[in-house]
């Protein structure tokens, strides 16, 4: 007999609203000008935002579970939110001169938008699967959207590293399922208690598949080496969309997989370690040689990876909000960055970090903004990036990842190298010629990076403005549901 | 009241950047003025009193300040050199405004540290007075300051993101609450745990202390900031790991402080001593004054590592007064190489045509080299009176330094102020409008505490007792 799916529409309002975005983006495209579009898209994505304060605390599902809007899944979206947000502010200064001013680039951005909050809000790993994939797919175009050879080269390289990703997480997911006979995150967090040595070991497989599979996602040393040239490849408001968006939706996958469903499964965890550490070490190192400020701040996204997967090694109820806090921060302060470097490079190949030498006598304020963004994602407080990364140790620390909390403090000091270089050259004064763009400062990317610098500004003074929000470990004890 | 002494500065710093610029001289005076009469009041007061509020909740970080004892003390040192730092700046410096904005921010960094009775909100001061720091090294300093700046910054940050796993080791360890720093002492952690998180703490105390092998960004750092001299008079007042260890190391790290006691004390002679030797050979009178402070702080982590009475006492009443009188030469250096052009300690007659700069330069040594009348002496002869009951050969080793101290001082005076004017050399104009100040307040602070120490011991004395009656030391 046919059972009809529970089908509740306030679960999935949120994405519903972007994804209405989307679709307006692909038909008034004919009609209406980018920027109307581009309007109504972040209107859309406030509207959304409103709907999930709405679910605030209602804890609906929708599909027998397999949607779930839970508090988790909400700050996840907020995150989501504001960086997508903050990509479509600063395409509003920045897409003419990329060359994706058009209204796909719009609509391609708001399918990506619905693809990485079904992943926030998957509670099975096939809605999981359907979100990452909606998002990859979104994001490949977007990467090649702009005519030029290396925004191809670029896209054509993150498709392929894209899909195989993709097809060793589906395996993953077979062979997960092949252990515990389900898909449902809380299903399989029930059934990998009791299982025999034979299915523990498909399981063990399928877990470390998927762990693969999700570190091409979030770029994971050794899975990360298509980030720099894809972020430095692609138009800079692109590199600022995925390395914020894209990154946080996958960092929500990973932490309702392994926080949630695998939580009980052995052997994931000290993979993951050794991936972190590999990360931090590999991610650092490589930063600090790189001339081209939009490729430091690629590999700045992969040492972020590292300690934003520290989280992933606490106990869920810290990790989890340890995870929460730091991905908002980090959203915050990797897009200002950007933006920042969106409205004053020259070409879309970014800028050197010579070229910043004296940039606060030619634009003091966002040579103060830029100072103030490295500062935080080097973790000085009193910026945001300081307690993220405190959570981030205190998470790993406290569940007895005693070493490579060391291992992330030593790292942090080649990144306080790499961060401060450019940093303190924006205050050395010099007498060259300028080199930015000179129609660099634009009202709304000017907004976007005010917002970025006010937000690391008093979530760091008052953590508890976010973090209140996110640290009830309730929250992240039910990652899988139940 | 404390929470106005310490932010006032800030607010002064921020308050600058709306200034017009002919009034900003004279409105960061009146900050820096204000805070050291806030501190002053306070100080008549009696101290200010714990106060302590949550500030991230879920986290148990609390803000907790109070200024009594040790930490009033050096707040109101930190408070006076300020003012001096300003006054000075105002004058030397071209178009001073972004200068004088930076060092009151780092006062409130400064300021804060000495407050802090949380230990993250200790780091979290820590690390703000690095950002003013390595702002005016950045726009200010010399042709290779990237790599002072970088080397500085490393180190610190090496230290202080070991010292935040220690910090987190020591609330999670012990099981405490908050990281309220009375909190923490009631839920002590024993044991190995315990050696390995003060180790992790005393990396960064030895970082900043400085302490060898984790000194070498001290000398560049001074040598490559700009030539005023404003920069290094924060710097100096950088000083803050004796203060650290003394504060919270000790409190938290009993049994680990007693037990690496002898190690620790021998480093810290080893480091006065080579310290000393190394000032001797050097041209550089900033490069000198470095060495010589670092020499000093040998003494400071000496004392506070015996756990002794008289020497902690000592300890600290250098740490405090070696900030007025080391400050004070570098500002000197400054009106030197302004009026010469050069701070190469072979310059030749000053004293001939400057003779009050160069009269005050040379109390301000006898200062420095612990002449008795003088600060300095008071704390060194304590530490050491202190600390050969504990370690006598140690402690022997780190008086020689004393010695070494009178050479390399007197030798790089003679050639600088005594001796031939050189042919042709520029005229020098001696002390002008405010100069006479900024030299001769350190200089009349110096003596008065050199000859009648009773109102910094009242304030030291019974707060060192405390900590070290916790200890059960000798």
């Amino acid at each position: 007999m046919l059972q009809v799916p529970d089908v509740y529409l306030a679960p999935m309002l949120p994405i519903l609203i972007v994804l209405a975005g989307a679709v307006a983006s692909t038909v008034l495209g004919f009609s209406l000008p980018r920027r109307a579009l581009t309007i109504i898209n972040l209107v859309l994505l406030g509207v959304s935002a409103v709907s999930m304060g709405a679910l605030w605390n209602s804890g609906a599902t929708a599909f027998g579970g397999s949607l779930r809007a839970d508090n988790a899944a909400l700050l996840l979206g907020i995150s989501i939110l504001v960086g997508s947000a903050m990509t479509l502010l600063v395409s509003l200064d920045t897409a003419f001169r990329a060359r994706v001013s058009f209204p796909e680039f719009d609509a391609m951005l708001m399918y990506s938008v619905t693809g990485t909050l079904l992943i926030a809000f998957s509670g099975d790993l096939i809605t999981m699967l359907i979100g990452l994939e909606i998002m990859s797919l979104s994001s490949y175009v977007l990467a090649t959207l702009q005519d030029s050879r290396r925004a191809e080269e670029s896209g054509l390289k993150y498709f392929l590293l894209g899909a195989v990703g993709s097809a060793i997480l589906i395996y993953g997911i077979a062979l997960v399922y092949g252990a515990t006979g389900s898909l449902n995150y809380a299903d399989i967090a029930e059934r990998t208690a009791g299982l025999t040595p034979q299915n523990v070991a498909i399981l063990v497989g399928g877990a470390l598949l998927l762990l693969a599979g999700f570190a091409f996602k979030v770029a994971l040393a050794p899975f990360h080496q298509w980030t720099p040239d894809v972020y430095t490849g692609a138009p800079t408001s692109v590199s600022l969309f995925l390395s914020t968006v894209v990154k946080v939706a996958a960092f929500a996958g990973m932490l309702r997989v392994f926080g949630g469903a695998l939580q009980n499964a052995p052997g994931w965890a000290s993979v993951l370690q050794i991936l972190t550490a590999a990360t931090l070490i590999i991610g650092n190192a490589a930063a600090l040689f790189q001339p081209n400020f939009k490729r430091m701040m690629a590999y700045s996204a992969v040492a972020h990876t590292g300690f934003l997967a520290m989280t992933l090694l606490g106990v869920p109820g810290l990790g989890g909000a340890a995870l929460a806090y730091y991905l908002l921060v980090y959203t915050l302060m990797t897009a200002a960055s950007l933006a920042i470097v969106a409205a004053l490079q020259r070409t879309e190949a970014g800028m050197s970090i010579t070229d910043l030498r004296g940039l606060y006598y030619r634009h003091p304020a966002y040579a103060v903004a830029l100072g103030v963004c490295l500062a935080s994602l080097a973790g000085l407080p009193p910026f945001a990036g300081f307690f993220g990364k405190y959570l981030a140790f205190q998470a790993a620390f406290q569940n007895g990842y005693v070493w490579i909390s060391v291992l992330a403090a030593l790292a942090s000091v080649a990144a306080l190298v790499y961060y401060l270089r450019p940093a303190m050259l924006m205050f050395m004064p010099d007498r060259t010629p300028a080199r930015e763009y000179p129609h660099g400062e634009r009202a709304a990317t000017t907004f976007t990076v005010a917002l970025g610098v006010v937000g690391v500004t008093v979530l760091g003074i008052l953590p508890n403005l976010w973090y209140g929000w996110a640290a009830n470990p309730a929250i992240w004890e039910t990652l899988a549901g139940r | 009241m404390i929470h106005l002494m310490i932010f006032l500065p800030l607010l002064g710093s921020l308050a600058l950047l709306a200034t017009p610029r002919r009034w900003r001289e004279e409105v960061a005076g009146f900050f820096a003025a204000l805070t050291l009469g806030l501190g002053l009041l306070i100080w008549r007061g009696g101290g200010a009193e714990l106060f302590s509020v949550n500030w991230v909740p879920a986290l148990g970080v609390t803000y907790s300040v109070a200024l009594d004892g040790v930490s009033l003390a050096l707040a109101l040192i930190t408070a006076f050199m300020s003012l001096v730092a300003v006054l000075y700046a105002a004058r030397r410096i071209e178009n001073p405004g972004t200068m004088l904005s930076l060092v009151l921010a780092m006062e409130t960094g400064l300021l804060g540290i000495f407050a802090a009775r949380d230990l993250v909100l200790f780091y979290v001061f820590f690390e703000d007075a690095l950002l003013p720091a390595l702002l005016m090294l950045a726009i200010y300093g010399k042709s290779g300051r990237m790599r002072a700046l970088v080397q500085f910054a490393a180190y610190t940050l090496f230290g202080s993101l070991l010292m935040l796993l220690s910090i987190i080791g020591v609330k999670y360890y012990g099981g405490s609450p908050t990281f309220a720093l009375a909190d923490l002492v009631n839920h002590p952690v024993t044991g190995a745990t315990q050696t390995w998180l003060y180790l992790g703490f005393l990396a960064a105390m030895a970082v900043k202390l400085p302490m060898w092998p984790l000194h070498a960004w001290l000398p560049d750092f001074h040598e490559q900031n700009h030539d005023s001299g404003v920069p290094d008079v924060m710097g100096t007042l950088y000083k803050v790991g004796g203060y650290g260890i003394f504060t919270f190391g000790l409190p938290l790290f009993p049994d680990a402080s007693e037990q690496l006691r002898p190690i620790l004390m021998g480093l810290a002679a080893f480091t006065a001593l080579y310290a000393a030797w190394i000032a001797f050979r050097q041209t550089d009178w900033k490069r000198l004054l470095a060495y010589a402070g670092l020499s000093h702080m040998g003494f400071v982590a000496l004392g506070v590592f015996s756990l002794n009475e008289t020497a902690t006492i000592g300890a600290m009443y250098l740490l405090a007064f070696q900030n007025v009188y080391t400050g004070a030469l570098f500002l000197s250096v400054g009106m030197l190489q302004e009026r010469v052009g050069s701070i190469h300690t072979r310059v030749g007659g000053v004293m001939t045509q400057a003779g009050a700069l160069s009269g005050m330069t040379m109390a301000l040594w006898f200062a420095s080299i612990a002449v008795p009348g003088l600060a300095g002496f008071v704390g060194e002869f304590s530490v050491l009176l202190g600390a050969y009951q504990v370690q006598p050969w140690i402690t022997f080793v780190a008086g020689l330094s004393t010695i070494a101290a009178a050479a390399y001082a007197l030798t790089a005076y003679q050639t600088t102020f005594w001796q031939g004017r050189p042919l042709g050399g520029v005229r020098v104009a001696d002390l002008r409008h405010t100069e006479w100040l900024v030299l001769g307040l350190p200089l009349a602070v110096a003596l008065f505490f050199g000859i009648y120490s009773s109102p910094a011991l009242r304030l030291i004395q019974p707060a060192v007792r405390g900590v070290l009656a916790t200890l059960g030391g000798q």
